[in-house]
């Protein structure tokens, strides 16, 4: 999902560094005292989680696991992805610094989308309305993600319906393990540590 | 309390991300592809490959000499490679773009060009050479000798390409999550400031 460095034109770039910046101001903004810890965390969770290649399908995937940051930072994971982006670029050449407002977005934009659509739903008292919704909120954030991809490279040359169906169908694997990752985990930190989802509602976060 | 819910779900959350490294599979993934490009004779050979060995087959390459004018395009085949006859004695760069936005490049300089291709452009050697074996003039000792160096270093060459689409070592993931908890401390510690400043105020 990383897009290299050289790809975009400059506007592309300017906005997506924008948007970045403003969510990541969003964020920080919210980012109080015990946040601090579980958006460290949980940056690093996904910083290592592009690193976890899914070898199903035609092309080279990843997971993203940015459904399940946003629906527990909600748009702290604009700051957290912004760290493990940058630090992706430096260390790994994912992507790049140009291009880091613009990945940001890709990766966290969809994460706040989740967070709101489905930051009710998960907590539901029935199992199967928490659960469905965990494993959509899971897919979903990885499908959002391959759109603004798609949409990011309507200003280069590739058409955005031909680019978002190769992104989408390489990443259809990925969709599917993600819901069941979020699903799984979502289920784990429930039983666990039950008050990390009653922060949600109770105080913003 | 609220502090030890802090340690308690950090310590939780570590271990999500332990686990996540230790399924982790670094030689193999995606999300940064390379090339890398290299002369022989008067032919340009380019190898593409994703991070992790996979090859990039049927991806689009374009060749750019000095001044962004294009020069020649082609797709890559089954195994990643495209080679093509040099168009243009200039520097030329040579650029991948494997779609979803991925994108990569590898310039060659024009004294490599010449190096790969000077003996090849003059006059064709007189076949004699085997009658007189005594009497090689220059010319021919630098063509044969340029010959087998490049027999001798296109498996190096490949070992280069190779190397270079390697994916990130262990140090790099490891010092990656290091920051990541370096700058949490800084976080912290400018907050627990902000907060005794305030406190100091309230007090006087």
């Amino acid at each position: 999902m990383h897009i290299s460095e050289g790809v975009l034109s400059a506007p592309v770039l300017v906005a997506g560094a924008a948007l970045a910046a403003g969510g990541v101001a969003v964020g920080l903004k919210k980012m109080d005292h015990e946040k601090i810890p579980q958006v460290a965390v949980l940056s690093s969770a996904f910083f290592v989680a592009s690193l976890i290649h899914v070898p199903v399908g035609p092309s080279n995937a990843h997971l993203i696991i940015n459904g399940i940051n946003g629906l527990l930072l909600g748009w702290l994971c604009f700051p957290a992805m912004l760290v493990a982006l940058g630090l992706q670029a430096v260390l790994f050449q994912f992507g790049g610094v140009t291009v880091l407002g613009v990945n940001t977005v890709i990766m966290a934009l969809p994460g706040v989308i989740c967070y709101y659509l489905f930051g009710g739903l998960v907590r539901d008292e029935r199992r199967l309305i928490s659960g469905v919704s965990a494993f959509l909120c899971g897919s979903l954030a990885v499908f959002l993600s391959g759109i603004l991809v798609a949409f990011s490279l309507v200003f280069t040359q590739e058409s955005f319906f031909s680019a978002a169906m190769l992104i989408l169908v390489a990443h259809l694997p990925v969709m599917i393990i993600e819901g069941i990752i979020t699903l799984f985990c979502l289920a784990f930190l429930r039983s666990v540590k039950p008050e990390l989802f009653g922060g949600i509602h109770g105080k913003t976060p | 309390m609220e502090k030890r819910h802090d340690i308690q779900s950090l310590a939780f959350m570590l271990l999500i991300a332990s686990l996540l490294i230790a399924v982790s599979n670094p030689p193999a993934l995606a999300h940064k592809v390379t090339i890398f490009a290299w002369v022989e004779g008067n032919t340009v050979y380019t190898e593409s490959k994703f991070m992790g060995g996979n090859k990039v087959r049927n991806a689009q390459i374009m060749v750019f000499d000095g001044e962004g004018m294009q020069l020649l395009e082609g797709t890559t085949n089954e195994s990643g490679e495209f080679s093509f006859k040099v168009p243009k004695l200039a520097d030329l760069t040579v650029v991948l773009n494997a779609g979803m936005g991925h994108r990569a490049e590898w310039t060659i300089t024009e004294s490599e060009i010449r190096e790969g291709s000077g003996t090849s452009k003059g006059e064709p050697a007189p076949k004699t050479s085997q009658q007189r074996a005594v009497g090689l003039n220059k010319e021919e000792i630098k063509e044969l000798i340029e010959d087998s160096l490049d027999r001798k270093l296109r498996p190096i060459m490949r070992m280069i390409a190779e190397s270079r689409s390697r994916g990130p070592s262990v140090t790099e993931i490891v010092g990656g999550i290091g920051y990541i908890f370096g700058l949490m401390g800084l976080a912290l510690y400018f907050r627990n400031r902000i907060k005794e400043k305030q406190k100091d105020n309230r007090d006087d």
